[in-house]
């Protein structure tokens, strides 16, 4: 069965080009552009992850999660604002989102969000990670490539740690950034390519096939498959 | 009672006075002629008279005048001092008034009315840029989906591909800026609440160090760290790191082909002392003022070279100043720049609070 995710926007085209992109990715989507609407929405239809923006005619976002919450509807919620800010995205994670997007965001990181939320079970328990001939032991911290032994610096370990954690999933830089370097803003530096360049060097570099791929514009994925 | 006939009415005792002490002491002197004395001591009485008289009065009448300027005018200093002390951000506080309704009360009363007429149309201004940025977001997302979506189309020519990549970087470049004036838009008008924590600022300068060599890689710089010395201030760290990120990616961007990034943080006298001080081609002295200016681009001939919002010293100046710390920089056009923070040590303070 289909991953099935709730969108509510009252921006018609985001609504639109969050939706195509979502069904892109194979999830079902439906689209409710109003707040009252919305209220009732999961307890109609169980959906496995809402998208719910927080400025909305009439009833906002926040107002919105905060009475499903009250009604003990735990709903994974990915909230998107406009205003983007701090303080804002603690409000959100206090109301009780499960995640937060500030506008404009990359489409790259909604839907890997929106994954991220609708992931069924636990995630991977092993202690260490393999993709291809690439392991990643989280207790040790030791990483291998056809068993070369690979050194890697505190930030290159928590960058692929990540990447592998989410093998053949696209990753945008956001979200690179706040997971690996926990920056909660957009620095504006070409930080995250130049450290994936020197992952790149370490671990592709003298190994086929190559392991981690560069979506232009978009983000990077670690995958075989180029 | 207004100040004119306030000072009327001190002048007219004043002059009284000494009139009244003229006549007495006049009086006086002809009664004692009348009394059978020669009346011919001339010259001398006379002076004998300007000078037992005639001195002290103009003496009182000259004291008494000093006297009431400055009782009178005593009000327009700290007028002056108060008007010293209005900038943008303090417009909303009122000049003292000592409400007995004279010229100067007035005129403080008016001062006040304008200054809060500029306060309302800062204000405006603020709220303005908020309110378009915020405008700005809801298409800016949407062209930013809308070009992402066309990117993945499968059926894109390479060409097509290399246009749509390249739209989309410059509608994220614009989404940065955007973002970039809606923070200072929201600082301006006080509403971003820092986090107040003790920060080992060696640490965020340790991590930052390390960024900063990779980041320099590509460019062939050797970037040091002379002294870390442990500097812990009260602050909010997401923003500081902020700050650090900032100044060390302009230290790499604004570089040259095998030139260097040298950092150091040193704790003196109650202050942390970070300097980061790089090679290149500088900031000519006229346009060192205007560094913090929004927007502001030094050399016109070499700001399209680099990519940048334009906003980055505005923000890290907001930042530092939020710590009540400050900012400054230094330039030899064509040798190198070095940027000077200063922010307050924890243990000073507790100590002042």
């Amino acid at each position: 069965m289909a991953v099935r995710v709730l969108v509510v926007e009252d921006e018609k085209k985001t609504a639109s080009f969050i939706r195509k992109a979502l069904q892109a990715e194979g999830f079902a989507v439906d689209v409710c552009d109003n707040g009252a609407d919305a209220l009732a929405a999961p307890s109609a239809t169980p959906y496995d992850a809402v998208v719910l923006d927080i400025m909305l005619r009439g009833r906002d976002g926040l107002s919105v999660l905060r009475q499903w919450r009250q009604h003990h509807n735990a709903i994974p919620v990915l909230l998107l604002s406009a205003r983007g800010e701090v303080t804002e995205r603690v409000e959100g994670l206090d109301a009780g989102a499960d995640d937060y997007l500030p506008k404009p965001f990359a489409l790259v990181e909604l839907i890997a969000r929106v994954r991220a939320l609708t992931r069924r079970g636990p995630e991977n328990k092993f202690s260490v990670l393999r993709v291809a001939d690439l392991t990643l032991d989280t207790v040790t911290h030791r990483a291998q490539r056809a068993g070369v032994e690979i050194e890697l610096t505190a930030r290159e370990y928590r960058l692929l740690e990540f990447l592998m954690r989410s093998a053949g999933r696209l990753c945008g830089r956001m979200m690179i950034l706040e997971k690996v370097w926990d920056y909660d803003f957009d620095p504006n530096t070409n930080l995250v390519n130049v450290y994936v360049m020197r992952l790149r060097e370490k671990i592709d570099a003298n190994f086929e096939p190559k392991l981690v791929h560069t979506v232009r514009g978009t983000g990077y994925v670690l995958r075989e498959t180029p | 009672m207004t100040i004119r006939t306030r000072m009327t009415v001190w002048y007219c005792v004043a002059l009284l006075i000494s009139i009244l002490l003229t006549l007495v002491l006049a009086l006086d002197e002809l009664r004692e002629r009348k009394h059978g004395e020669k009346a011919s001591k001339g010259m001398e009485e006379l002076v004998g008279v300007v000078v037992w008289v005639g001195i002290p009065a103009v003496l009182l009448s000259i004291g008494g005048g000093w006297w009431l300027m400055h009782k009178a005018l005593a009000p327009v200093a700290t007028l002056t001092e108060a008007a010293r002390r209005v900038t943008e951000s303090n417009l909303n506080k009122e000049l003292p008034r000592s409400r007995n309704g004279d010229e100067l009360d007035q005129l403080s009363a008016v001062l006040n009315e304008m200054t809060s007429r500029l306060h309302q149309s800062f204000k405006r201004i603020r709220e303005f840029t908020l309110h378009a940025s915020h405008e700005l977001k809801t298409p800016l997302t949407i062209l930013c989906g809308e070009a992402e979506t066309e990117m993945h189309h499968e059926s894109l020519s390479s060409a097509e591909r290399e246009r749509s990549v390249n739209r989309l970087e410059e509608l994220r470049r614009l989404a940065r800026i955007v973002d970039g004036l809606t923070l200072l838009a929201k600082a301006d008008s006080g509403l971003i609440p820092l986090a107040s924590a003790p920060v080992h600022l060696e640490e965020l300068v340790q991590d930052s160090f390390a960024d900063t060599q990779v980041l320099a890689q590509a460019s062939g710089l050797s970037v040091k760290l002379t002294t870390c010395e442990e500097a812990i201030v009260r602050g909010d760290p997401h923003r500081l790191r902020q700050l650090l990120l900032n100044l060390v990616d302009n230290a790499v961007k604004y570089n040259q082909q095998g030139g260097s990034v040298v950092m150091d943080l040193r704790a003196r006298n109650g202050t942390a002392e970070l300097t980061i001080t790089n090679t290149g081609l500088g900031i000519a002295p006229e346009g060192l003022p205007h560094v913090f200016e929004r927007f502001y681009r030094g050399d016109p001939a070499h700001s399209h070279e680099v990519d940048g919002c334009g906003l980055g010293l505005s923000i890290a100046e907001w930042i530092v100043t939020a710590h009540r710390g400050t900012i400054q920089i230094e330039s030899t056009p064509s040798k190198f720049t070095t940027v000077t923070v200063r922010l307050p040590l924890l243990s000073e303070m507790t100590k002042v609070s």
